[in-house]
């Protein structure tokens, strides 16, 4: 077997080609087959990904409340976002957000998926693993709620465990750096899980011999790390940073519930501005231009991590 | 993980059957009144909320037993929350015929959605005159837009100040007199903190529209929003205020004002209070457990109206517990409020019906059903009365009403694009009111001014 | 990071000043001491939630006191077995519904060659990038179109189809050998029992990460409900959890972080159940 996610080397190389010699009848209920199994997925996902799509687009070249009749407004909706600082500002901080948090959040994965590695009971290994991966069972939306009770200035358990060390109380959500650390904390502490459970099994994927080889050569430790571990490594760090940046530039549950983007604009995100827009102040057309323009640098982002991982990716 | 074939086959026919069964509850058809041809009233709350109101319900049956009435409990965070979910039910062409709207919203509904009520208002008069002879003008001055009168006002909150009265004794302080000052607020909350130990805080605010720096800004007679007034509404006041001067057909809040002088004060003022340690930085949103820790003696003092008065009977505090009292006067003593009552939906098809329904609910008999309690302060004065508030308290509850009789005041500033306005308003205060000097408090009302300044321009 | 290697592996020639067993059995000890520390970051929070739900503020005294106060007054506050209802058909039905569509879809992406077949999938991964913020707005009218505004398909329906599992289930099936499919085709067997009989059956553990991923998700989904569902008796769980919070955050704390304990249950039972799958799944490389 090989692993799910990681497209290992024995997935990346299968066999492409079909057998030869089928019989006719065969290949009609193959034809057959492929079409009515693709027909669910390729036409849900049309209908409720790529119309909705082409309605987004369109809708971003009107200004419309859902109530009154839609107003064609031609590009207005996009020359206003190149204008208005917050739209600037929050997604300035989404890409803020994305380079800390997706890097903090693969470290820490990579580094306990090593660690978990050592040698130690079975049932520890397991509770570690457990553990680590627990935050992602839970709702962002009730994370947070718990977070904001932790990290209240006045009241929270986080400034009286610092009080009672005699270090000094932290504005966590009233300050600007206060609210950005604990959203971007937050984040990583419910969503490194799932990264470290890929790592995990791109480890466990490396086979022993490789390292044993290197041994013998005399490399150890962090050498070792560098030489082998990583390099084998690199086609699940690829696949796990892609989806890390991907969730990570739509960051909106965290923020929304702890900070509602504040203090100032300090926390606001390119997502908050586009719920704040649509469903607070009727505004679906800018919305919508705002949603085109975070969906295009998505789509830009992962093309240029694929392009890069043509040279950082070793696929053995 | 080798399910046998046969126990997944099972377990697929166990679903099936579950959802065939569950098919009503997919489709909602098994909510009651889902669909019906009756009159549908929107109210800001949830099922327990809707069901206190069954007695309103019966009450006006009696009266018309022809008009069905379903209460459509809809839930919200806040009003913008709210708000939403109105414009859904819009959007999914399923349009209530009656909604409950406060101040906040007050004019994106007389704007876009709502009906104005003159035309009924001149019909009944007769009817109505008992209801504004008991209404104080300031809350149906707030419901007026352009001219025209959109609700007909049932209940409100002044923000008022609470406070505890141990806190108050333990600092040898007495209850402040009603024309105190701001600069005698700060003695107060300098001597509290002095005289109370602990994680105690002398004032706690929130940072929102309603009670947080609105109070502060209107007793020092000025707002972050320049208001002014819109002409007409004679038609009302001359035929149900008369003797009534300098009344309008509604405020207009059309441009900034935060770089006011007097805007920078009352800032500058409560970033003392914050840098002293005397009152809280501005938490967003709600209290957490306000009441308990108003109610343990860990907060002073605090902005508050009416509604507050049956959680903190339910906190477990006696009238002795605490009281409440003005804000203090700075250049003025001009008090906030908020009020709330049903507009009918242009939209509506029950036009009539909705009137109906109105003009109930602003009566006695509708306004005693549908506030039993005293988790807000009904509009109407003779309703303010001992019994209302004798078993809970406060000692001084005639401040509630008062405030509207004796000061001058007006209501929260919520022009129709209030949501982008609170949001420029809330973001910028925390700024403004944590820096480290008056500069700080300069340039964060600079950035206040350039985002409501964008905020007033959108749409509309 | 440099006592990032497993323990002393056979015939590792070790740096003198310690044996190789006195130097493995301290690297062990830290690193063991390193997870704890973080095993207790990840579960503090989740403890303190449990604490303080279960020792709620007296009302009038102020003092915290053991007991199921804050649980019991979850249910008097909202209808918890009705919320509990509504999160399990939509979860229940859109992780079926996943692990219907994916298996299929997936298994003709690995084993099936067509014309168009790399741009087609290339268009299913595509959608992922999307965030559903901005397709909500016309996915509310498509709904609306079809009559079904303010109920629980408008949540089930246009979750069915997923890319993501989708991928899951493609790389899942490239992972079984070929060969099975031919000699099932030597036996006779024709496209659809070859699918049926032999794939299908194999896949399952990656059907299992499939359903418990979907189950996770829309168990804890927040943002969807919030704009499609209106009348309070369609609302899921999570929504119910905000209105515990009372109207501008008045709620008891207690009664709120009950509320959230009571949510995590069934998320709790599934991630017991799915513990196993997953981490095979995600980690299946190892038995190779």
């Amino acid at each position: 077997m090989t692993a799910v996610v990681a497209p290992t080397p024995a997935a990346a190389e299968a066999p492409k080609s079909a057998p030869t010699a089928v019989p006719r009848a065969d290949r009609r209920a193959t034809t057959w087959l492929t079409w009515l199994f693709l027909a669910p997925t390729l036409l849900g996902l049309g209908l409720f990904t790529m119309v909705p799509i082409v309605g987004s687009i369109l809708l971003a070249f009107f200004r419309w409340d859902i109530i009154s009749d839609p107003q064609f407004v031609g590009f207005a909706n996009f020359a206003e976002l190149a204008t208005d600082p917050t739209v600037r500002v929050s997604f300035l901080n989404t890409f803020g957000f994305v380079v800390i948090a997706v890097t903090l959040q693969l470290a820490v994965a990579l580094f306990l998926a090593v660690l978990v590695q050592s040698r130690m009971p079975a049932w520890l290994r397991t509770f570690f693993r457990s553990a680590f991966f627990f935050p992602l069972i839970l709702s962002a939306a009730s994370v947070s709620l718990v977070m904001a009770y932790l990290f209240n200035a006045e009241f929270g358990l986080v400034n009286q465990v610092l009080a009672a060390i005699n270090l000094p109380e932290v504005g966590w959500l009233t300050t600007d750096a206060g609210a950005i650390t604990v959203v971007i904390l937050v984040y990583v502490w419910q969503n490194f899980g799932f990264t470290f459970l890929l790592f995990v099994g791109g480890l466990a994927s490396i086979p022993r011999d490789v390292y044993e080889a290197s041994s013998i050569d005399g490399a150890t430790g962090w050498k070792q790390f560098r030489a082998i571990t990583l390099p084998l490594l690199s086609p699940t760090v690829l696949v796990a940073s892609v989806m890390a940046i991907i969730s990570a530039l739509q960051i909106f549950d965290q923020p929304y519930v702890l900070t509602r983007g504040g203090p100032g604009d300090a926390t606001r995100t390119a997502v908050m501005v586009i719920f704040e827009s649509a469903f607070q102040q009727l505004e679906f057309g800018r919305a919508s231009a705002i949603g085109i323009v975070l969906t295009l640098i998505i789509i830009g982002v992962t093309a240029l991590q694929f392009r890069l991982s043509r040279r950082f990716v070793f696929y053995s | 993980m080798d399910l046998s074939r046969r126990a997944v086959l099972g377990l697929a026919g166990l679903g099936a059957v579950g959802t065939a069964l569950s098919v009503p509850r997919l489709l909602a058809t098994d909510i009651p009144g889902r669909g019906d041809d009756v009159l549908t009233v929107a109210i800001l709350g949830n099922a327990q909320d809707a069901a206190a109101r069954a007695g309103l319900v019966a009450a006006f049956n009696e009266l018309h037993p022809d008009i069905g009435v379903r209460i459509m409990p809809i839930q919200g965070q806040d009003w913008s929350n709210f708000f939403a979910k109105i414009l859904t039910l819009v959007a999914a062409g399923t349009p209530p015929d009656v909604v409950v709207v406060a101040t906040e919203g007050a004019q994106l509904f007389a704007d876009r959605l709502a009906h104005p009520l003159d035309e009924y208002v001149k019909r009944d008069a007769a009817d109505l005159q008992d209801y504004f002879d008991d209404v104080n003008p300031s809350l149906i001055e707030s419901f007026m837009y352009e001219g025209s009168l959109y609700q007909l006002p049932i209940d409100f909150n002044a923000a008022n100040v609470y406070y505890n009265t141990s806190a108050l004794e333990v600092a040898g302080l007495e209850r402040p007199a009603d024309g105190w000052t701001h600069e005698d607020f700060l003695g107060y909350a300098r001597e509290m903190g002095r005289a109370n130990t602990g994680s105690f805080l002398p004032f706690f605010w929130t940072n929102r529209l309603w009670g947080g720096v609105v109070p502060w800004l209107y007793i020092n007679d000025t707002s972050f929003l320049a208001e002014t007034t819109a002409p007409g509404g004679e038609w009302l006041w001359d035929s149900f205020y008369p003797g009534e001067t300098g009344r309008s057909g509604g405020y207009r809040w059309l441009e900034p004002n935060a770089d006011d002088p007097k805007v920078f004060e009352s800032f500058d003022y409560l970033r003392t209070i914050v840098a002293e340690g005397l009152g809280s930085s501005p938490a967003q949103g709600g209290g957490g457990e306000l009441v308990a820790r108003f109610a343990q003696g860990q907060i002073g003092m605090t902005p508050a109206g009416g509604f507050w008065v049956d959680g903190l009977a339910e906190g477990g505090m006696t009238p002795a517990d605490y009281d409440v009292t003005y804000f203090p006067q700075w250049k003025g003593q001009r008090h906030q409020f908020g009020a709330a009552g049903y507009a009918m939906m242009s939209t509506s098809e029950r036009k009539d019906e909705a009137w109906e329904w109105i003009k109930f609910c602003t009566t006695r008999e509708g306004m005693r059903l549908a506030f039993p309690s005293p988790n807000t302060t009904p509009v109407r004065r003779s309703m303010c009365n001992d019994a209302f508030y004798s078993e809970k308290g406060p000692a001084h509850w005639q401040v509630f009403y008062d405030t509207l009789d004796n000061l001058p005041s007006g209501p929260i500033p919520a022009p129709p694009q209030q949501a982008a306005v609170e949001t420029a308003l809330i973001k910028n205060v925390v700024g403004a009111v944590t820096a480290g000097s008056d500069g700080g408090v300069r340039s964060a009302l600079g950035t206040l001014q350039r985002d409501l300044a964008l905020a007033l321009r959108r749409s509309s | 990071m440099a006592t990032t290697l497993s323990g002393p592996l056979p015939g590792v020639h070790t740096p003198p000043t310690r044996t190789r067993r006195e130097r493995g059995a301290l690297g062990s000890a830290a690193k063991v001491a390193v997870m704890v520390v973080a095993a207790f970051l990840t579960l503090g929070p989740v403890v303190w939630t449990l604490f303080t739900a279960l020792t709620p503020l007296e009302a009038g005294t102020g003092e915290r006191s053991f007991g199921l106060g804050a649980f019991a007054d979850v249910f008097v506050q909202v209808d918890m077995w009705l919320l509990v209802w509504n999160s399990a058909l939509v979860t229940g039905l859109c992780a079926a519904g996943q692990m219907i569509t994916a298996a299929m879809a997936g298994y003709v992406f690995a084993k099936m060659e067509f014309r168009g077949k790399g741009l087609l999938f290339g268009l299913v991964l595509a959608t992922m990038m999307v965030p559903m913020q901005v397709t909500i707005v016309p996915v509310f009218l498509l709904i609306r179109g079809m009559g079904l505004a303010d109920t629980l398909l408008a949540l089930i329906i246009p979750a069915i189809p997923t890319a993501f599992g989708t991928f899951l289930m493609r790389q899942y099936f490239l992972g079984l050998p070929h060969e099975l499919g031919e000699a099932a085709a030597l036996d006779g067997a024709g496209p659809f029992r070859t699918f049926f009989s032999i794939f299908a059956p194999l896949a399952a553990p990656g059907l299992a990460i499939v359903g418990i991923l979907a189950f996770n998700y829309h168990w804890n989904e927040f943002f969807r409900p919030l704009i499609m569902l209106i009348s309070e008796q369609n609302f899921t769980v999570p929504l119910g959890l905000v209105t515990l919070q009372g109207n501008l955050g008045t709620g008891s704390v207690a009664t709120v972080l009950a509320g959230v304990v009571l949510s995590m249950i069934p998320a709790l039972v599934v991630f017991i159940l799915g513990n196993k799958p997953l981490r095979e799944g995600l980690t299946a490389g190892s038995n190779k």
